[in-house]
């Protein structure tokens, strides 16, 4: 028990560096994609929008199957932790271009109002206005769509990623009890979620707190 | 329907020109002018729905209008079907002239009250930050504000917030000020620190112009009312004249309504 | 040219049979999922201290663990206590238990945000404890949980695609089956995200629908 707790816990470094990576490279990525969907110009707007609705209509393992199974036609191979996290990244950029919008909407008009009748430029208006406000109200739903990014992690396993699950599935093989294996390896996830989980909602809590935002 | 100044001799600080806006179908604005002079106060009062607030926002470009002119000092521009969409800077330029206070305050709740009154100050007009600050606090004990100068905006009152309002858009020392309802979102007894705010810079000769339901204050401090209707001008005058003799019956339904109240 | 662009369009009839059983097993575990929603709220509501630490544990475990890893659970973890369930049962039972958890949250969030006043007024009213919940919370509550509960469906139907790992016949297992075949994975794998999207845009642009014409009231 013990043993297999160790061999499955080996898997946590390989599914922490995918969660992060896709998380930090989307958080970034997501930035301009929110930008061009309320940029001024149409064609660019709906390109946004159709590679948003796109990424959030097709299932990550197809994604994940495509970069790993198809690019390699287009020339491009991956390793499998490369292909697994440049997938994690370009949904992850999708959904958060998304929250970021829905920070934004939060905000109400008041503030951009208020910013334009004392001249802020748009620049200065998103980086000193907006900006901050929206960091701090997407927050709790950032940390959550990390908690899924966390569990959708799992499906690297499918293309040979040694994270948690492969692990866990090897180990199952081994000792044949699959299911001490496996409700240890959902343990972890459990385990790794709960610092996000409680950062979600505390970060909430003080927000309330000082900001009075409903 | 143009609408002259009373005092001829001091050059108009802003005018409205026909202006008119249209959501779709629905006309919010209907072809109204107004003349502002220096030092001039101007209440607009009406039902609600009246177009007052739409006429105030399109004054400072809030709201494009989708016809008519507005002058602030010597900015100027026109939206028309022979004029271009004017550019994003002259749209800034037009609104330096004009500082503009909401019903619904919208401070900056990220930054203390300190902070909202002098950013934009730093921003707009390249002030450096300690005379910036230097300035807000001056703005703020002139509001009656001092000791609020560290605290967040979720710490003040509503009416205190709408005093740092206040100096957060006197900063930029702006020729002209708007007010959109400025007491509409307080109650009774803290509107009453707001308006006393205002009485005292219409007193110290700030041209004002006033989106307001106080009738009191209407007829105490301006100098001229505009009753507006349905996107368009009912009558504009002298307040007391038109609050004991309004000449639309219009007028007169309601000041009876809300002087009832 | 146009050929090339669009080889992956021969692959679409292949993947039929694999979007049967996937709307199969999202209808499934949503059926079976709904009740066990409800059914999760009144246990972790109720007053049964047991229960109510079972409840929990099932909702927690069905929302904090990945599918995949629920799915495993069962099919590779019940032989293990001399259960064998047929890899689609044991797709159906690991998405009605997380379907479960999902809709026990989605729920209780709806009954809590109809507005305490409503309570009071029906109380005021004079109606029951039973008729104020039938009445007057139950269709509210409805409105608000009913969107989310059908978005719940869609993203259901994007994660049968996990089934593909304990060899459920659905899209993915037939598509990575055409793929090992023809090697031609990319146009595949195109072809099964064209299914996906084909399910999935039309039926969340229904949901927007809806949840505009449900919210029109409120």
């Amino acid at each position: 028990m013990i043993e297999s707790l160790r061999y499955i816990a080996i898997g946590i470094g390989a599914t922490l560096t995918i969660t992060s990576s896709a998380f930090v490279i989307g958080a970034i990525l997501g930035l301009p994609l929110a930008a061009l969907r309320r940029s001024q110009f149409m064609v660019l707007r709906a390109m946004a929008r159709v590679y948003v609705e796109l990424v959030r209509s097709v299932p990550p393992l197809v994604w994940l199957f495509l970069v790993f199974f198809g690019l390699p036609q287009a020339g491009v191979s991956l390793v499998p932790l490369a292909a697994a996290i440049l997938t994690f990244s370009l949904i992850a950029a999708a959904y958060m271009s998304e929250i970021y919008r829905g920070g934004l909407a939060a905000l109400g008009r008041g503030q951009w109002e208020a910013s334009s009748a004392v001249g802020l430029s748009p620049l200065d208006t998103a980086r000193f206005i907006l900006g901050p406000q929206v960091f701090r109200v997407v927050g709790p739903t950032m940390a959550t769509y990390g908690i899924g990014l966390l569990k959708d992690s799992a499906l690297a396993s499918t293309i040979g990623v040694v994270e948690i699950t492969f692990r866990a599935g090897a180990e199952a093989q081994r000792t044949g009890s699959g299911l001490t294996v496996f409700l240890t390896a959902g343990i972890f996830y459990l385990l790794l979620s709960l610092p996000l989980a409680l950062a979600s909602r505390r970060v909430d809590s003080r927000l309330r707190a000082r900001y009075s935002i409903a | 329907m143009t609408v002259h100044s009373e005092n001829g001799l001091t050059r108009p600080m802003l005018t409205a020109q026909n202006v008119t806006k249209t959501y779709q179908q629905h006309v919010a604005v209907n072809d109204v002018s107004l003349e502002v002079s220096q030092g001039e106060v101007v209440s607009i009062i009406g039902p609600s729905g009246a177009g007052k607030s739409t006429f105030l926002r399109c004054m400072n470009f809030l709201e494009v209008p989708t016809s008519g002119t507005v002058t602030i000092g010597e900015r100027s521009i026109t939206i028309g079907p022979d004029h271009k969409s004017p550019s994003r800077k002259e749209v800034a330029a037009l609104r330096r002239g004009a500082g503009m206070v909401f019903q619904s305050f919208n401070l900056f709740p990220h930054l203390t009250v300190l902070r909202n009154v002098s950013l934009p100050q730093e921003r707009v007009l390249g002030r450096s930050r300690s005379e910036a600050d230097e300035r807000s606090r001056a703005l703020l004990e002139r509001v009656g504000l001092s000791q609020k100068a560290d605290a967040y905006p979720s710490k003040c009152s509503g009416g205190q917030q709408q005093r740092v309002a206040i100096a957060r858009a006197l900063a930029l020392d702006p020729p002209v000020m708007l007010f959109d309802e400025p007491t509409s979102a307080l109650d009774p007894e803290v509107g009453a620190e707001v308006l006393a705010v205002m009485k005292e810079l219409a007193r110290d000769g700030m041209t004002m112009i006033v989106v307001t339901h106080e009738m009191a204050f209407a007829r105490d401090v301006s100098d001229r009312m505009l009753v507006m209707a349905d996107g368009g001008v009912l009558e504009c005058g002298d307040p007391r004249v038109i609050m004991k003799q309004p000449t639309h019956p219009r007028t007169e339904r309601f000041l009876s309504a809300v002087l009832d109240r | 040219m146009i050929d090339d662009l669009l080889g992956w369009t021969e692959y679409v009839p292949e993947l039929a049979g694999g979007l049967g059983v996937a709307l199969k097993l999202t209808a499934i575990s949503l059926l079976l999922g709904y009740p066990l929603g409800l059914l999760l709220v009144l246990i972790t509501d109720g007053s049964s201290k047991l229960l109510r630490g079972l409840g929990l544990v099932i909702v927690e475990f069905g929302r904090g663990i990945p599918l995949l890893v629920l799915l495993l659970i069962v099919y590779q973890g019940l032989p293990q206590v001399e259960l064998t369930p047929t890899a689609m049962v044991s797709a159906v039972v690991a998405f009605t238990w997380s379907a479960g958890a999902y809709s026990t949250e989605i729920i209780r969030a709806s009954l809590a945000a109809v507005p305490r006043g409503q309570s009071e007024a029906a109380d005021a009213a004079g109606m029951s404890d039973r008729e104020r919940f039938r009445f007057i919370i139950f269709p509210q509550a409805a409105r608000l949980a009913i969107p989310p509960l059908m978005n719940l469906a869609v993203q259901w139907f994007q994660f049968s695609s996990l089934a593909y790992v304990i060899t459920v016949p659905e899209i993915m297992q037939s598509a990575y089956f055409q793929g090992t075949v023809t090697f031609d994975y990319l146009s595949v794998f195109i072809a099964a995200a064209f299914i996906y999207a084909a399910v999935t845009i039309p039926t969340s642009a229904l949901v927007t629908r809806l949840e505009a014409r449900l919210g029109r009231h409120l």
